[in-house]
């Protein structure tokens, strides 16, 4: 504001999002015509001010102080002291708390993708300025090291050892991929810093071909993601018209180039030997490791496959110094985590928060809390390779090391919150559908060790099966995490280990007495229409796709339970609550 | 080498030797269903696994090599459980119809159920109801039977280099296929069989024909008569418990003649044959200057198929000369039926080769119907030959040695290394030999062109001339040799070879495609080794000299690329498309 | 385009980190434009262009906040910089008349302000 323009704003916001009988805003409102200072003052309504569970909450500007308005004896206060004698009510402040630290998304929603400017304007490409005038690839080596950077994938490998490998293999040719095939249920951290900031990977990339020796890059990305693709496109055309990618970078000896290739939509292709088949134009099956890619990778040469989150770290680590870096974080993981925070949460969307921050913290003090204020039930961590952590480990801080503990893994960054409508043999069953699908089929403990772990969860879900079958599933459960040739099928089990880990009871009650207690599993439900409530409106026939619900004018409508086939239309179209799930 | 302990035994072994492989050198087997010695790991079964103390994971043994230091497990409650546990997965998606499979008693997978003492299946069936492929009539893929080791795969892509087989689809519906989900007889396949050779179950198996056989042996109205390979003598005994590369010629005679053969020979003769006119053909082309050099060994019908689709612009450098057992059935048909007063119309001639190409190879042109009938009726693989020796309850380990009918059966001992690869090379070099100098050859064996040695190129010296050669077996090793001759022709530079012996198997016959399962190159050598002793044995070892050949040109043919040598004894090839459409 | 050298990169980074103001930013990442970003996007040009102001509309990638999508930041001197967000056309519109011109904010939308 300019400062002619003083004029005060009282941001007025519900950070519990409930129905309430007074409206605080309109209150303020009337408070200030009444001291005649509604002119001077805007009031505004706003959505969300980065502040939850605390009520209704003001924040005036421009001193960018908040209050929590308890009562309207608060709001009286506020207009008499703060806007007419420009006084801070101390002991009413409400400090916020930023959650979020923003180092791989810095630039996301901040400069304009398609415009390298944008970018040279936030620092981009310092980084790589400084590192190809003024140090050797050992010394970024170093730094990384000194930084403690970890792999961002899902595996948590030490970047700099990764990259150290590939620098001391001897070979003529070297590459460095970035493995952008992201494809976790629900996760799309990937696709939102290739979408939002390509050149932050995209410089990573070069420092990493000028630290291992590479002069050749590829971007393996999922062929799903076509703005993705557009934009790096884009960006590696503008960096290589600008010279930073191509012959002599920057005017130095230093050449590097890059291309993309196109994942055609088969999630093993994110694991490391898978993609190095496709790009070679091969089936993408995962190949037995030793020989690890930094040591005999893309066709035969040594070769480092970085993660898209990885990647964009890189820069930044180096032009504010390694120190900065490991400054953030817990003991064991240093920076920070994009999430894809999902599910049953308020806020759904991409966060980035410094490693080490509790569950709790992620979904009440950022994710806004349980849609519905519902109860939380557990967080599910690592997509199909993870697991589910219970409530009673919210104050878990989050690092690789403390989620492997619970039976989870930190994963690519897919979180997803469960409520109590969750059924915990439904969520293990989804995930585990979702590995048998994608599973490539080469080694015979994935293929059929998933498919027949499937068969097992169905029974428990249709009510079918025994505990012998459950021990069964158990057994092959842990063949398969041992047996099986690559990540996908030795996490695939994960989802069901961890479920019966902490939720046996859960699978007891589906088995012994046929019941979901979260109502999720159809065939364990009746629904039944309450006589006390039904008004005989006649909107569950009509939703009904299988005239299970005859019409019954003036009386009860009864649903036909032959006929039925548990869809749920009618539960979800009743507006008296007449429909009964049990 | 590298240190190490297995089972804590300590270990020496080669750096890069896998964990697997040296398990063996200490008498530790850890069973595996997808590894084979001919290939490298796929890491399918995932049954090799073994624990290495200090990491809690599993690893696969026939992949991961032995590091400094490494202390493994090969056995232990938890393995052998999980072991057992992905054994009871597999057999989940298997058809488990031993008794009416063609591996029965001689299956990988069965064995293995066998050994882990599996008496029940914990899991529910799930098959996958995939159709049988036979449309080369050679070999039959039976992909609802394959656990996807990916051997065939392997053998076809890397080793035999003819990317015929693939795999389709994905997870649980992962299949074997001709790629592109067409026929196999419509894929670049050259049926070489040896897909089946190494496949560890009943996926992929011979084309059984022994029901035709039977057939045709209690049929009154025909006239059998049967020919025996070279590489069949040293493999037959495999089946019956005999030592490997044992020589069982005399008892496959008895027995065949047990089985109702009116008439047996051998095509050892036609061996002899062959190297006579192709012996002819390489002075013709290499002395007279008529025809096109390099001169290109043609007796192994997968690798004419190959050339015809992969490399039809050599068809010019391949020998004309039919191959052996072609040779033996148009005689059949022609002059044996002649001498003894036969309808030809009602010979059956009967091959047992350890080919499955042979099979293709009856009915491939129409020089295979050179008698006025198609020269050879069916082709038996020796596999097939052992069931039926075995159906016929013939004590075969107690048989008499009988000897061969007259005279195609007859043979010398350059004709018996035709079974091994460097064999067809070396028998005609001692009759080229003959014919350049008109002498004999001091020293018989080229030992240079024997063993397993990928390709063999060496230089012979016929008194002063040099005659350069080359060797391969396994297609994948032909590209070498072939790049060669097509940059020298193009360039118009020297020739880098004037002859060259191609045998699709690795090993040549002896490791062909139809012979017993379980072929690794030990056995190879041992096979090659009891054709070699016979030949040593042998007292007449050139071809041009067997007596019963010169009796036939005199009597029959008239002279070697004669007029009725060439309509009886030749073929010509055509280019062939890659892909059928 | 001449290649560049360390001195011509840092002047693009002088010329391009100077603070603007008067300018419209639509987040036009997949999240995004599934709600809707690109209508809003088009709305905001063609509102900008009908009244003829000063003011520059562009596109950014995510911010994070992809429950509250389409997300339009919002600069405008005099007015606190803030984010809105479910927005739509005729919220669009809203901005250009209520904030751009009349340097109001708009009620119920906002999902961040970033100080003055």
């Amino acid at each position: 504001m300019s400062g002619k323009n003083d004029k005060k704003i009282i941001l007025v916001c519900d950070t519990d999002g409930k129905q309430r009988e007074a409206d605080y805003a309109d209150t303020i409102i009337s408070v200030l015509a009444e001291e005649k200072l509604d002119d001077q003052v805007q009031v505004v309504r706003v959505a969300e001010l980065g502040i939850y569970g605390q009520g209704v909450i003001a924040r005036i500007l421009p001193e960018n102080i908040t209050y929590k308005l308890n009562d309207e004896a608060m709001i009286n206060q506020i207009v008499s002291e703060v806007i007419k004698k420009n006084k801070t009510l101390r002991d009413a402040v409400l400090e916020a708390d930023p959650k979020q630290l923003k180092i791989v998304l810095r630039n996301c929603g901040i400069i304009d993708p398609e415009k390298i400017d944008d970018y040279i304007g936030q620092d981009g490409y310092q980084a790589l300025a400084k590192v190809i005038f003024d140090s050797s690839p050992q010394d970024v080596i170093e730094q990384l090291k000194i930084s403690g950077l970890r792999g961002r994938g899902g595996g948590g490998f030490p970047t700099a050892t990764k990259w150290n490998f590939a620098r001391s293999t001897e070979a003529d040719q070297k590459y460095i991929i970035c493995n952008a095939d992201e494809g976790d249920p629900g996760a799309y951290m990937d696709r939102s810093v290739l979408e939002g900031d390509p050149h932050s990977v995209i410089e990573g990339m070069i420092i990493g071909g000028f630290a291992i020796g590479a002069d050749k890059g590829y971007f393996y990305i999922r062929a799903e993601y076509p703005l993705a693709i557009e934009r790096v496109q884009k960006a590696i055309d503008q960096a290589r018209e600008y010279g930073l990618l191509g012959e002599n970078i920057l005017g130095s000896n230093f050449s590097f180039d890059l291309d993309i290739r196109l994942g055609a939509g088969a999630f093993v292709c994110g694991e490391e030997t898978a993609l190095i088949a496709s790009i070679e134009g091969k089936r993408g099956c995962p190949t037995p490791r030793p020989p690890y890619p930094s040591i005999s990778g893309l066709w035969k040469n040594p070769t480092v496959i970085n993660n898209v989150e990885t990647l964009a770290n890189i820069a930044v680590i180096l032009l504010k110094g390694a120190k900065w870096f490991s400054g953030i974080g817990s003991a064991t993981a240093k920076g920070t985590k994009v999430f894809a925070l999902t599910g049953k949460v308020k806020n759904s969307g991409l966060i980035e928060v410094p490693m080490g921050i509790t569950l709790r913290e992620i979904v009440y003090e950022i994710g806004g809390g349980v849609f519905e204020d519902k109860k939380i039930k557990a967080v599910q961590t690592g997509g199909p390779s993870g697991g589910v952590i219970p409530k009673e480990f919210l104050d878990t801080p989050v690092d690789y090391e403390n989620l492997q503990k619970l039976g989870s893994i930190m994963g690519s960054g897919g979180m997803i919150v469960l409520d109590e409508d969750d059924c915990m043999v439904d969520i293990a069953k989804f995930y585990l559908r979702f590995c048998v699908d994608e599973s490539c089929g080469k080694c015979a403990p994935c293929r059929i060790g998933g498919f027949q772990m499937l068969n097992y969860l169905k029974a428990i879900s249709r009510g079918k099966a025994t505990q012998d079958d459950l021990v069964k599933l158990e057994n092959i459960c842990n063949a398969v995490k041992k047996a099986s040739l690559c990540g996908l099928g030795q996490t695939a089990p994960n989802p069901i280990l961890s479920t019966i880990k902490y939720y046996r009871e859960e699978y007891n009650q589906h088995i012994n007495d046929r019941r979901c207690a979260a109502k999720k599993c159809a065939d364990l439900l009746r629904f039944v229409i309450s006589k006390e409530k039904c008004v005989s409106c006649g909107m569950c026939s009509r939703a009904c796709p299988v005239n299970a619900i005859p019409k019954n004018e003036n009386k009860e409508y009864i649903i036909n339970q032959e006929q039925c086939i548990k869809c749920g239309k009618c539960f979800d179209t009743c507006k008296f609550d007449a429909v009964i799930r049990e | 080498m590298i240190k190490a302990k297995i089972n804590n035994i300590d270990v020496q072994v080669k750096k890069g030797s896998t964990i697997l492989d040296a398990a063996k050198l200490i008498n530790v087997h850890i069973p595996t269903l997808c590894k084979h010695p001919d290939l490298h790991a796929t890491a399918g079964c995932g049954i090799c696994i073994v624990k290495i103390k200090g990491t809690n994971k599993m690893m696969r043994s026939c992949c991961t090599p032995l590091d400094e230091g490494m202390d493994i497990i090969t056995h232990d409650q938890e393995l052998q459980q999980t072991r057992k546990t992905v054994i009871e997965l597999i057999l989940s998606n298997h058809p488990n119809d031993c008794l009416q499979c063609g591996r029965n008693n001689n299956c990988e997978l069965q064995k293995l159920a066998g050994d882990f003492g599996i008496r029940e299946f914990p899991f529910k069936q799930h098959l996958r109801n995939l159709p049988e492929d036979g449309s080369t009539g050679t070999i039959s893929l039976v992909p609802e039977k394959c656990i996807l080791c990916g051997r065939c795969v392997q053998v076809c892509q890397d080793l035999q280099d003819v990317w015929a087989l693939s795999f389709l689809e994905r997870g649980l519906n992962t299949r074997i296929s001709a790629a592109g989900d067409i026929n196999l007889a419509d894929s670049p396949c050259i049926k070489c069989g040896q897909c089946s050779a190494h496949c560890p179950t009943g996926a992929i198996v011979e084309f059984d024909q022994t029901h035709q056989v039977w057939q045709s042996l209690y049929n009154p109205d025909k006239y059998c008569v049967v020919q025996i390979a070279p590489a069949v003598r040293v493999a037959i005994g495999e089946a019956f418990g005999f030592s490997e590369g044992a020589n069982l010629t005399g008892k496959l005679y008895s027995a065949l003649r047990m089985l109702g053969f009116k008439a047996v020979f051998d095509t050892t003769f036609g061996a002899d044959l062959t190297i006579v006119e192709e012996a002819s053909e390489f002075v013709e082309r290499f002395v007279h200057k008529k025809g096109a050099l390099p001169l290109i060994t043609s007796c192994c019908p997968s690798w004419v198929d190959y050339m015809e689709r992969f490399y039809p612009d050599m068809i010019e450098y391949f020998s004309t000369a039919k191959s052996p057992h072609e040779m033996v059935g148009v005689l059949s048909k022609t002059y044996y039926a002649q001498k003894n007063k036969i309808d030809p119309a009602k010979i059956q001639m009967i091959s047992v080769m350890p080919c499955t190409a042979k099979k293709y190879e009856v009915s491939r042109s129409e020089q295979m119907f050179a008698s006025g009938y198609q020269d050879i009726d069916i082709v038996l693989t020796t596999r097939e030959l052992a069931r039926m020796i075995k159906q016929a309850g013939i004590d075969f380990a107690n048989l008499p040695d009988e000897s061969a009918d007259h005279i195609l059966g007859d043979y010398t001992g350059a004709g018996v290394i035709f079974g091994a690869t460097g064999g067809v090379m070396e028998a005609a070099l001692r009759t080229a030999y003959h014919y350049v100098t008109n002498k004999k050859l001091a020293k018989l064996e080229f030992n240079n062109v024997r063993g397993l040695e990928g390709v063999k190129e060496t230089e012979i010296d016929i008194e002063g001339t040099i005659v350069k050669i080359a060797v391969a077996h396994g297609i994948g090793n032909v590209e070498y040799v072939l790049k060669k001759v097509e940059k020298a022709i193009a360039e118009k530079t020297e020739l880098p070879y004037h002859f060259i012996e191609v045998m699709a198997c690795p090993g040549g016959c002896v490791g062909g495609g139809g012979q017993p399962y379980g072929v690794t190159d030990k056995l190879r050598i041992k096979r090659a080794q009891g054709l070699y002793q016979e030949d040593a044995d042998t007292k007449i070892r050139s071809s041009h000299e067997n007596p019963f050949v010169c009796k036939l040109y005199a009597e029959f043919l008239g002279k070697p690329l004669g007029e009725k040598s060439h309509k009886l004894l030749h073929t010509r090839y055509t280019p062939k498309p890659m892909y059928k459409k | 385009m001449n290649k560049l050298t360390k001195d011509s990169l840092n002047k693009i980074k002088q010329e391009n980190s100077k603070p603007r103001k008067n300018w419209i930013k639509v987040g036009m990442s997949t999240c995004g434009i599934a709600a809707g970003a690109d209508v809003v996007l088009e709305t905001l040009k063609q509102e900008v262009k009908k009244r003829n102001l000063d003011v520059s509309v562009g596109q950014c990638g995510c911010a994070g906040k992809c429950y509250a999508e389409p997300l339009v930041e919002v600069c405008i001197d005099g007015v606190p910089q803030v984010i809105y967000g479910n927005i739509d056309k005729k919220s669009a519109i809203e901005i250009i008349e209520r904030h751009v011109t009349n340097k109001q904010l708009l009620n119920d939308h906002i999902y961040n302000v970033k100080g003055r």
